[in-house]
Parts: C-alpha cells; structure tokens; sequence
C-alpha cells in the first residue's frame, strides 16, 4: 500500500540490536497507523509486565497523513503500558519527529529493554545510532533541547523526558520543542526507566505516494479553507484558551479541584487576558492555526499557554493570575510533568489540607506552595510525593473517603472539564480508553447545544460517533482534531486525502470499522493485563454524582448514578462489549480479531 | 422596532462569545422589542447558521425560535477542547 514507508524500527537498549521490519499489508489495512499500530503492537508483545520493566516497550508511531503536506497533520503518538493506570497508555504529541520520522523511511520506531546508562537514540536516514547521553541525565527538557539544537541542527525532530520521567514519575509525559507534550499516563516515565533520555529524528526522504499531485493540490485547498474561516481570526488571537470564557459560561470550569463549575477571578485570567499578554504563537509542524500561546510570565520567561493547562493550574487550584500560572506551567514542561494530572494533584493536595487530612497547610492559590509542590512531584519527595503517582494513587494512600474527590477514570486525571451537569461528556470522560482524556469524544459542546441534562439515547450513539472519528480516525491517522471542530473543516477531505496518499478508496464507514476495531482491542488489553478490570473502572468519581456546585449555571445538578448505568449499558450494547464491558465473541470475530478471543478465553 | 436602549429595563439581553463576538460587533447587547421575533431577524446577514450553540433562557434553541423582551440568549461557537 502506498503512502507507508513501510518499515518497523526496533531498537533493543539492552543489548544494542537496532533491526529495521516490513509492516504488513494487513497491518497497514486493518489499523491504519499511529493508536491503531500502537496497541496492536502492545498486544502482540507486551504481556502482563510490570511497565516500568525492562520488558516494556515504548512505541513511536505514524499514520499514512502523518507529516504530509496537509492541515495539521505533524503528528504521532507515543504509547506504551501506562505505570499510571496499569492499562494502555498513549497520547498525540505534535512534533518535527513526527515529519522527520516518516522522511527517514519508517512509520513506527519499538524501543525495547533498558540501557545501563542514560542514552539518546539517533535516527538519521538508514544510519541509527545509540549515544550515550549521561551528561543530559538530569538537566530540564529546555536546556537539552538547546543543547540537542546545537548538536544536530534546529530543524531536528527531538522527544525527550525531563528529570520527572528520569525519577520514574507516573504522571511524566513527553516533551518537545519546548512546550509540546504527549504521553499523559506516564509516557515519560517509560522513556526514563529505560534510561532513554531522548530521541533525534533527522530524515532527508520522501514519502512515496499514490498521487502526490493530487496530494499537493487538495492540501493548498485545505490550508487555504481554513484560512477563510469566519472563525479563523478568532482562533488564532486565542486558541484553545477561549474555552476559558465558554465553559465559565457554562459552569463547567473546574475549580477547587472540581468542586465548582465557576471561577469568581475568570475574567481576570479568560481568553481576552491572554491576548493582552500576549508575545508570540506556537504550533506544530505542517499546521496554519497554531494553537499554543506565549506570554511572559511571571519570571519574564516565555511559557506557552492553551486552554487545559491554564484549567488545571489556574481555578482548579485557586490561582487567579495568569502570569504566576504561566511559570507553573513552563516548570510543568521543564520538569516534563503532564499539567492536567499536575493540577489535580496539587487541587487533591489542597482539598486535603484544607479537610486536615494532611499536616501541611496548603492554601487555595497559594502560588509559592504550589511551586514547591511542582519540585517535590518531580522528585517524588515531601508531601508533593504523595500525588506523584497520581490522585487515585494519592486516594487510596490517604484513605478516609478522599476516593470521592480524587478526579481521575481508570487512574488518569480528568482534562479540564466540570461535568456536574454533562451527563455525556462524564460519559465520555469513563469510557476514554486511556482513562479520562477529554480527546477521544469531546461531546459537551453537542450536549449543551442539544438537550444539555437528558440521558438519551441519542447522546450516547453520538458518543460513540465522536469517538471513531476522534479516538478511531485523528490518532491513527495522524492528524490534529482541532481544524474539524473549531473552524469546522470538513470531514470529507480526509477519505480524500487518504485516497490521494494510498491510492485506495475508503468512505468513512470504513474508517469507523477501523476505529471500533482499535478501541475493542484496546479494551481487551486492559481486560488483559488487570484481571478484575470491567463496568466499575467506566464511572467518574463521585463528586460527580453527590455533591453540587454551589453556583453557577449547574447549581444543584449532579449527574444521576442510575440513568449514568443505563447509558453505559447502551454505550456497550452499541460497542458491541458485555454488560461489564467486556468485548463479546461475535464482535472480536467481527473486527477479525480472533486472536484475541483464543487469548482472553478466560474472560469469556 | 429595535433598538439599543440602556436606559430602557424592559429588554433582551443578548450575548455572543468567541468568535461570534466579532460577527456581533459586541460581546453583549441589550435590544427593546415592540413583539416576540425570530432571533435570526437580530442578527447580521453573516452570523452563521449552524454549528454553534444557542440558548434561550438556557434551554437548546434555534434561529428560528421566537424572542421577546426579559429572555436572555447566549450565542456560543462549538469548540473542540484544548
């Protein structure tokens, strides 16, 4: 099949063995790229190991629009067993590796074993070497950019951990170009335990297409419909961040680690602040509606700002200026701690002080504590240790009930999204198949534009719609979801592009089969490695359902545990799963996944 | 029939967020009512016609729906998350 480069790197740390594979037809057929090859990979070859081991492996992968000449589309994903949640872990991560990957001549990258010292692996074209990297082992992901710049040219493609991966951080992601980060359930960690610091991708190929006229002339009328948004302008003055605003509004802002929907300093750190302090844009690479937004911050350093990060490091913990949540956020990078998690963690340890759970006194918004807890989670030293591992973690540690305020599903932490009053989108969140990532269904803007508080049936078969376009299609593809929803860019270019890029013809009900086969496969790796996992790892916590906000849009309303039950049933029957979540027979034999069956018998 | 009167109580109250502020030319307007209207006759000729939320009176509503004074409309773009 075109528009593959059709080789598999692996590398083993352990014993040095660099070995380049064909990706079969059938692979490239039946999962597409990036998640799809992700976790038919983890499920061929990584069974029931401690993820932090050796003998997990950390996955780098492409899909066939990866990189190419079209809107947004310089991206990959980064997957592995999750040390988070036990469970499969992935996130998209937009970065010049992703290009310079594919022109290098491979669409995925196995890193596999553990190296006895700190190591960079280098990837230039057919000449792939590991480096020994201990002068980099401990220094922030900033600086070992610069340095990285220095050594192999700006224009290289670099993913790194910092210090917080390096010390075996559940919540650690990956970083690059200093501020894009993927790999939220402890994708850092993984790098780190296989003493990995980084990974340099300079390639000099082409990709070989179907049709690269054809390829070239649909993706000029691509970049350019999407300049003529009405929505365009807007969007590049705020990016993400006028969901600050919006979900205010719509008392879905979480704060006071998501006790309230509404944040009483929102207009002095909202989308239009940011355009006042703002100095710079970043974005991915082969993007024209760059997303991240610099601003000095309260250091006078540049830090890069989007909506999730300023979510859960602003109201969420009580922080009112955006200048001080810039800083926390530049140290979140630096250190290479996942913000969402960050920020609910520090909310957890602030519900905590304030119920005496813990002894330290850690006010709402208290920016010098906050800092200090930054340090100590990258460290996994003092009271910061004890979110390291995350908030569901932390809940079980602390005990006395704090389960029912630790915001996370399936051990990841809820993106920034108060769902008191969106049955739908807490729907979403609890069937995310990484734990709850606001990604794979971002249903809350259908949900409050339709019939915000019903539970029908309707709203959960548009779910599962939003997850095979997002979840299914974006991450396997890969490419950014933003275009489609906030300038609405047309679905249909994407059968388009891929036609032009394989030279085959797929309609979107083909895409879709290919999206439910990854999350039921997904689903099973799960069920795989954590034997009691099923129906009870698919609910929220219960703030949730038992205690309101006190203001707001939403005051009073919870999300109703019954009608919760009833939705989660339908979302499995429309899945084609059990009533624990389980995926039936017939439906693995009809995603062709029949392997799995003989190998999860037992769950049947 | 319309009109921007502050000093008038009796009035709709619209409010537009995103981008939808910039087609509006505000972020909120107050508009006086002579009889109920359908809310696409106060908006721009370019105000978009779908994809975006509109609530009146916080409930899911249309263009086509049907305002009159003391209602209050929120005009929202549909967003993606961050």
């Amino acid at each position: 099949m075109k528009g593959y480069a059709g080789k598999l790197l692996r590398v083993n740390l352990t014993d040095g063995k660099i070995s380049k594979e064909e990706i079969s037809e059938s692979m490239k057929k039946d999962f597409l790229g990036g998640r799809g090859f992700a976790v038919k990979l983890l499920w061929d070859e990584v069974k029931r190991v401690d993820p932090l081991s050796e003998k997990n492996k950390i996955i780098l992968a492409t899909g066939p629009l990866s990189g190419q000449m079209l809107p947004s589309s310089g991206k990959m994903v980064i997957a592995s067993k999750s040390p988070l949640t036990g469970g499969y872990g992935d996130g998209n991560i937009g970065t010049l590796a992703s290009v310079h990957l594919r022109k290098a001549g491979y669409d995925v990258v196995v890193v596999e074993g553990r190296s006895e010292k700190p190591c960079l692996l280098v990837i230039e074209d057919d000449q792939v070497r590991i480096v020994e990297a201990s002068e980099l082992w401990g220094k922030n992901t900033f600086d070992v950019q610069d340095h990285l710049e220095k050594t192999y040219g700006r224009n290289s493609g670099i993913l790194l951990t910092g210090p917080a991966g390096e010390n075996l951080i559940p919540i650690s992601t990956v970083m690059s170009q200093r501020g894009r980060a993927g790999g939220r359930p402890g994708m850092g960690a993984v790098m780190g335990s296989k003493h990995l610091k980084g990974v340099v991708i300079k390639g000099t190929g082409s990709i070989p297409n179907a049709d690269d006229g054809q390829l070239k002339a649909l993706g000029k009328k691509g970049y350019e419909e999407i300049k003529g948004k009405e929505s365009y302008d807007f969007w590049m003055r705020q990016g993400t961040m006028q969901a600050f605003e919006w979900c205010n509004e719509n008392g879905c802002l979480p704060t006071y680690n998501f006790r309230e929907g509404v944040f009483e300093f929102s207009k002095e750190m909202d989308g239009y602040v940011l355009e006042q302090f703002h100095v710079d844009r970043k974005g991915c690479p082969m993007c024209n509606m760059q997303c991240g937004h610099v601003i000095k911050d309260s250091e006078d350093q540049r830090a890069e700002l989007d909506y999730e990060n300023v979510g859960m490091l602003g109201p969420n913990i009580g922080l009112r200026d955006l200048r001080q949540v810039a800083l926390l956020n530049r140290m979140a990078d630096e250190w290479g701690l996942d913000t969402i998690s960050l920020g609910s963690g520090i909310g957890f340890l602030m519900e905590a002080s304030e119920r005496g759970l813990i002894k330290e006194k850690i006010g709402w918004g208290d920016f010098v504590a906050a800092q200090k807890l930054i340090r100590e989670i990258g460290m996994g030293e003092g009271t910061g240790s004890l979110v390291s591992r995350g908030v569901k973690a932390a809940s079980e540690a602390l005990g006395k009930d704090s389960y029912r305020w630790a915001m996370h599903v399936k051990g990841l932490e809820i993106s920034a999204y108060n769902c008191h009053g969106c049955p739908g989108m807490a729907l979403s969140f609890g069937t995310s198949p990484i734990g709850a990532s606001h990604k794979d269904a971002w249903i809350i803007a259908w949900e409050i534009a339709t019939d915000r508080f019903s539970y029908s049936k309707e709203k959960v078969e548009k779910l599962v719609e939003f997850q095979r376009i997002r979840g299914g299609f974006f991450e396997s593809a890969t490419v950014c979801r933003l275009p489609w929803v906030e300038v609405s860019f047309g679905l249909h270019w994407y059968p388009e592009y891929l036609e032009a890029i394989t030279g085959i013809h797929r309609t979107w009900e083909d895409l879709y089969q290919i999206g439910d086969r990854i999350y039921t496969l997904i689903r099973a790796f799960w069920k795989r490695e954590i034997p009691q996992f099923g129906r009870t790892w698919d609910f929220p916590p219960d703030r949730w359902f038992e205690e309101p906000h006190s203001q707001g849009k939403v005051k009073g309303v919870t999300v109703d545990r019954k009608k919760y039950e009833e939705m989660l049933s339908y979302y499995y029957q429309l899945r084609g799963w059990d009533e624990n979540g389980i995926p039936l027979k017939q439906t693995l034999d009809r995603l062709e996944l029949k392997e799995v069956a003989k190998e999860i018998t037992g769950s049947f | 029939m319309i009109g921007v009167e502050p000093w008038v109580i009796n009035v709709a109250e619209l409010k537009f967020f995103g981008y939808l502020a910039d087609l509006a030319g505000s972020r909120k307007r107050e508009v006086t009512l002579e009889r109920a209207v359908p809310l696409r006759e106060l908006l721009p000729p370019r105000f978009p016609k779908e994809n975006i939320i509109i609530l009146i009176n916080e409930k899911a509503a249309s263009l086509d729906s049907v305002i009159q004074n003391e209602d209050s409309v929120v005009f929202m773009p549909i967003l993606s998350g961050g």
